[in-house]
């Protein structure tokens, strides 16, 4: 699949065909390839620099995670934290794509389509519907609403498409919207009594924005709009990033360790391995301690930092920061208590 | 034709408007998801408190009184003991050997906490507005009333306050305790000893007549002597509400007590048995004459735990 090589055609359309070596196919192999790199390349990348970030920066540190944590298992445990952000960033590209390809189809042919557009035109929609299902179930309940002006732009949904009278099609959207806001109007009412403004404004403007939000834009914003977002959108990957990097691959536990007969001492951190003779444990406060196993005493797994909720509102009893599979999840084993031991201190 | 364009124009700055709207959301969202907490959670304020980082709770209780807080065979039990097992167990503390049970006296007790001898007392501690300004209390966890207890020879004499006030009798209570003070209001002159306990030995040695306390301290007498002893029910008209004392230099400490007695309120009131429940029923349930509840927690503060988000029904 290597592209012939050829000078770089920068914007204009204007280059003859020469023996049946089409500019635009070429640009659409490009672009192929380059989103597909990205789809791939980004998470494996990223699950390789966490291990070095996770070892606290010490050589001797990841190579002992490297040889203790396995292909399969680093891409699961991967997935499990950077789905969110994954989903994120291809509904924000095919969204936006989407937008932008429909206001360039009125555009004169010369006028250079942007990435964005190039990459939504190449993805089957099939993989489009998937990353929307992806996001639906894994993102916070909380930033769920945004997905449905999202969806709407991503497919050009107008209300037109409701129906072709323009009454039923009012009274369709009304419905929709009445039934939208009794399943979240005690949580509206709670957001306005915690002061929670931004929740209420998430919660509310979404669906009507959803309503307006197909349809060309005028000319003059397309340029600005697409460099703009394309920077924003590898900003957000970046800055969102960070925090995926910095997440644990291995889960957190506290072990009580009795090291002298009476002594007993808990120890933060993430089991790296097991064997007849040692516990390997990487400490959350840094470096690794081997604990002969007839030391251990008892041991809890615990919730990170990372994990506290940051908002006290709930949806029909489902917490807005748990997305549907976390909130399913937790109707399935309902009883949770944070184990005594975790709340030691580091 | 102008009419048309003029509503494409329209359309297409509706459009461009929401796209702009929505981007702006979607970077608000962005934003606010990696700002600090607006709340402070537990672990904020166990960080806080002076107990961070001590590798035993000391809490004070009473060791002679049955039912609430005593010592039988070197192991603690009563009510508010198992209470003081589950706040400990909530800031981290969990089992005995991480926690030192230092036995206090009811007039101890302020003392002890204001010395720094005791992080916390769970010792049938009443809240008063006296007490608020030495101690800071959370709670209340338990709320009763204050009763007489006579020998069962003296059961059908000594029936009103009235009788409480005639000089042949002499009532007993321990020093420092809400009883002595609201004795002192109704005139009733009273002998002051240590602890409930010794007047208790007292009517038994025939030195007092009657003695006067919370009704749970008086049920778990009652409990050792069933044939002995009587409770009076006397209109004292004055509700004890029990809390727990927190040195009054460590707010966060107090909050967090708040905060765990609030959880377990909350369990308890969603039908699922709660720590209280489980220490109410264990302890003092068959020996109170009304069935009781537990009160809700006061000025609990507005924290967040690793477990909110777990199903509440």
């Amino acid at each position: 699949m290597t592209a012939p090589a050829v000078p770089q055609d920068l914007g204009a359309t204007t280059v003859p065909v020469r023996d049946g070596w089409d500019p635009a196919v070429e640009r659409r192999t490009r672009a192929s390839q380059s989103f597909w790199t990205a789809v791939v390349g980004v998470p494996a990348i990223f699950s390789v620099l966490r291990l070095g970030v996770e070892a606290g920066g010490e050589l001797q540190t990841t190579l002992l995670l490297v040889a203790n944590v396995g292909p399969v298992n680093l891409l699961a445990g991967f997935l499990t934290t950077a789905a969110r952000l994954l989903s994120t960033s291809l509904v924000a590209v095919f969204a936006l794509g989407a937008v932008l390809r429909v206001s360039v189809e009125r555009m004169p042919p010369t006028v250079r389509r942007p990435l964005f557009v190039r990459w939504a035109d190449l993805t089957p929609a099939w993989f489009v519907l998937s990353s929307f299902l992806l996001a639906l179930v894994t993102w916070q309940l909380l930033y769920l609403p945004l997905l449905l002006p999202a969806f709407v732009a991503a497919f050009q949904l107008t209300p037109a498409r409701l129906h072709e009278h323009p009454v039923p099609r009012t009274l369709i959207v009304v419905t929709l919207l009445a039934g939208y806001g009794w399943l979240l109007a005690p949580t509206l009412l709670d957001a306005w009594q915690q002061r929670e403004l931004l929740a209420l404004v998430l919660f509310v403007a979404p669906p009507l924005l959803a309503l307006a939000v197909t349809g060309p834009l005028p000319g003059a914003v397309i340029r600005p709009l697409a460099s703009v977002t394309e920077a924003a959108v590898l900003a957000m990957l970046v800055w969102a990033a960070l925090p995926v990097i910095t997440t644990p691959v291995l889960p957190l536990t506290v072990t009580t360790v009795e090291s002298s007969p009476g002594v007993t001492e808990d120890v933060r951190g993430h089991v790296v391995t097991v064997d007849d003779v040692n516990m390997v444990l990487l400490q959350e406060r840094g470096g690794v301690r081997y604990v002969p196993v007839d030391d251990v005493r008892a041991q809890v797994l615990c919730p990170s930092e990372e994990e506290l909720p940051r908002h006290r509102l709930r949806i029909r009893d489902y917490h807005v920061e748990d997305s549907l599979l976390e909130g399913l999840g937790r109707r399935v084993r309902p009883v949770h208590r944070t184990d005594a031991a975790c709340r030691t201190p580091r | 034709m102008n009419d048309t364009s003029a509503r494409h124009r329209v359309r297409s700055v509706t459009t461009t408007l929401a796209v702009a709207l929505t981007l702006t959301l979607a970077a608000a969202a962005g934003c606010e998801n990696r700002r600090e907490p607006s709340l402070p959670s537990v672990r904020d304020k166990l960080r806080e408190s002076h107990i961070d980082g001590q590798a035993k709770i000391k809490i004070g209780v009473a060791t002679t009184e049955p039912l609430m807080g005593e010592l039988r065979n070197g192991k603690h039990s009563g009510f508010d003991v198992e209470i003081a097992r589950y706040v400990a167990s909530y800031l981290g503390y969990e089992g005995d050997q991480r926690i030192e049970w230092v036995s206090v006296t009811t007039e101890d007790r302020i003392p002890a906490l204001q010395g720094g001898v005791v992080d916390l007392v769970v010792s049938s501690f009443s809240i008063t507005e006296e007490r608020e300004k030495l101690v800071s209390f959370a709670g209340p966890y338990f709320v009763t009333t204050q009763e007489v207890m006579v020998p069962t020879r003296l059961r059908d004499k000594i029936r009103t306050i009235e009788d409480l006030r005639e000089p042949a009798y002499k009532v007993c209570t321990s020093g420092g305790s809400t009883t002595e003070a609201e004795l002192a209001k109704h005139d009733v002159k009273v002998l002051v000893v240590k602890e409930v306990g010794d007047c208790v030995k007292g009517i038994r040695e025939g030195r007092y007549d009657a003695v006067s306390s919370d009704e749970t301290i008086l049920a778990g007498f009652l409990s050792l002597y069933p044939t002995e002893f009587e409770i009076v029910d006397m209109p004292f008209g004055t509700s004890e509400l029990l809390g727990i004392g927190v040195p009054i230099g460590d707010p966060a400490l107090r909050d967090l007590v708040a905060f765990a007695l609030q959880k377990s309120y909350l369990q308890g009131r969603n039908g699922i048995s709660s720590p209280w429940i489980t220490a109410y029923t264990r302890s003092l349930a068959p020996y109170l004459k009304a069935e009781k509840a537990q009160p809700q927690p006061l000025n609990v503060p507005a924290l967040v735990d690793f477990d909110d988000k777990a199903p509440t029904r």
